[in-house]
């Protein structure tokens, strides 16, 4: 009999917190919600929670799965250095998804999606995908750019998705995954440099 | 009683293993001083992506200059705050990782409670004493009548002694951080400059905004006369005015409070002008100053303080645990 896969998902790259322990496809416990700038209180509380319930520990997991961003969050590098100790402490593959993909997987639309993380300052990440059946492609480009002004640039019908829970079966089907393979060099995608730096050069 | 502790207030990731607060093993402490000199002081943003980058790299140095396995520690300890807060959350969540994925017990330092504790790894602490807090956040007079018992007899109305110190050096130009240059520039200079009264009377409390603020007018006024600064002198001078009101209290909190041991914690437990006053002022109690390693941000002084607080205490956290830009000693 096929061994089935203990998966742990993590994306806390925008407001919303999410974190689910999945037996291949089936889900062992999940947590979900809006944050209240509380990642950082929440995140190992409801891992523990979720391990303890189910009798799980760290060492028992066969993957990760990360949302890297893009985003400027504070509460993504909380998502990513769980996921990093976690790997890291006991050897765990990781493998990251851009966290607009996650987004774009939690809709049941079939064609174009307009994934958004809000930036602040009027700006979004955004990331154009297309969603075919079990399956997500990257149309264009993850950008930080204005919602409005992109909207315009798309020429088809699309629908908006900036939040939802991940659909964890579009995502181990789409190409979308990528394996990190030195676990010190994992770290959250941020698509643009500091103000300090900006202002730097 | 082995400790793994984890520091990253600022812009020092640290993870440092200790035995019974007292037998260093191993204390990495991977700085970013390089990155943000550019900036002329530390840029929180670019502090949080640093210490994300290096976080795993640091623990693993930990582990295999102490030689110690996994399953050996007993407590992990990890600052709290105060401190930068994206900085701390990188620390204090890998420290709840860490422990999490280990099964040890974790406990959240204050990170002033490090400093202080910094000086034990030098000699024992004798109580009651009195610390001197010296930092680039902090200036604080604490009395300590035994271990983990923390009260705060005075405080900076303003600004910290550090702030100024990096003040004055950029007014006079130099770089960053520039507290270090100050001080190395006051030997080779004469205290001529005029100073301001800073001493605040007979209260415990300090206040440095207005030495910084007659610095800056006296470097403008010279400017505008068109005269050259004698810049050791206007180190000197400024030095001289502050280590003495700072050694001043100190002495009075010592007799008051009866003390059997002073001594100094903090990034500006290092100034060296600071140092030779408290040598030539304060003989009449042991003084005890930390090493210059322990002085600046390190995960060993958490690792000792959370031992002290642990065996206080008995108390530890729990993985709601979280990082906090303030918070108060006492
Ligand atoms: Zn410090």
């Amino acid at each position: 009999m096929k061994k089935l896969l203990k998966r742990l998902v993590i994306d806390s790259a925008s407001k919303f917190l999410y974190i689910a322990l999945y037996n291949d496809l089936e889900c062992l416990g999940k947590y979900y919600a809006e944050g209240n700038n509380d990642h950082s209180v929440k995140l190992m509380s409801e891992i523990e929670r979720i391990f303890v319930s189910n009798n799980i520990k760290v060492k028992d997991l066969d993957e990760i799965i990360i949302g890297i961003g893009p985003g400027s969050y504070t509460g993504l590098r909380i998502g990513v250095v769980v996921a990093k100790m976690f790997a890291w402490n006991n050897k765990i593959p990781v493998r990251t998804v851009s966290s607009l993909a996650m987004f774009a997987s939690s809709s049941s639309f079939n064609g174009l999606i307009l994934s958004e993380i809000d930036a602040r300052r009027g700006n979004s990440f955004l990331g154009l995908y297309r969603k075919t059946g079990k399956t997500l492609v990257l149309e264009d480009e993850e950008k930080l750019s204005n919602l409005e002004n992109y909207k315009e640039s798309i020429k088809e019908s699309f629908e908006v998705v900036s939040k939802g829970e991940p659909n964890i079966e579009v995502l181990l089907n789409s190409d979308i995954l990528t394996q990190v393979k030195d676990i010190h060099g994992l770290n959250p995608n941020y698509l643009r440099i500091t103000e300090a730096e900006r202002n730097l050069s | 009683m082995i400790i793994l502790s984890v520091e990253s207030s600022c812009d020092e990731t640290s993870v440092s293993i200790i035995r019974d607060g007292i037998n260093v093993l191993s204390n990495i402490v991977l700085s970013q001083i390089d990155i943000h000199k550019a900036y002329g002081g530390v840029v929180p943003e670019i502090a949080s992506r640093e210490h994300i980058k290096g976080i795993t790299m640091v623990f693993e140095k930990a582990l295999n200059i102490a030689n110690i396995k996994k399953d050996e520690i007993d407590l992990v300890a990890v600052t709290k705050g105060p401190g930068l807060i994206g900085s701390l959350l990188i620390g204090v969540n890998a420290a709840k990782a860490f422990a999490f994925s280990n099964d040890i017990d974790i406990v959240g330092v204050h990170h002033i409670a490090g400093h202080i504790y910094a000086n034990a790894l030098t000699k024992d602490l004798v109580f009651p004493l009195i610390c001197l807090v010296v930092s680039g956040g902090h200036t604080e007079l604490i009395l300590m009548k035994e271990h983990f018992d923390f009260r705060k007899l005075g405080e900076t109305m303003d600004d910290a002694v550090g702030e100024a110190y990096d003040k004055v050096a950029r007014t006079v130009g130099l770089g960053y951080p520039g507290g270090p240059l100050v001080d190395e520039l006051a030997f080779t200079g004469e205290p001529n400059y005029k100073m301001p009264d800073i001493s605040l009377g007979k209260t415990y409390n300090f206040s440095f905004s207005g030495i910084k603020s007659h610095v800056i007018n006296l470097v403008h006024n010279i400017k505008q006369r068109n005269e050259e600064i004698n810049i050791p002198d206007l180190c000197a001078s400024f030095q001289e005015t502050v280590s003495e009101v700072l050694v001043t209290k100190s002495i009075r909190a010592i007799e008051e409070y009866d003390a059997k041991m002073f001594m100094i914690a903090g990034g500006v437990a290092a100034n060296k002008g600071l140092r030779k006053k408290i040598d030539e002022r304060i003989n009449n109690v042991e003084v005890i100053v930390p090493e210059f390693k322990y002085c600046t941000d390190n995960a060993a002084m958490i690792g000792v303080a959370g031992y002290y607080q642990y065996l206080k205490t008995k108390k530890t956290d729990n993985m709601r645990l979280n990082g906090s830009s303030r918070i108060d000693l006492v």
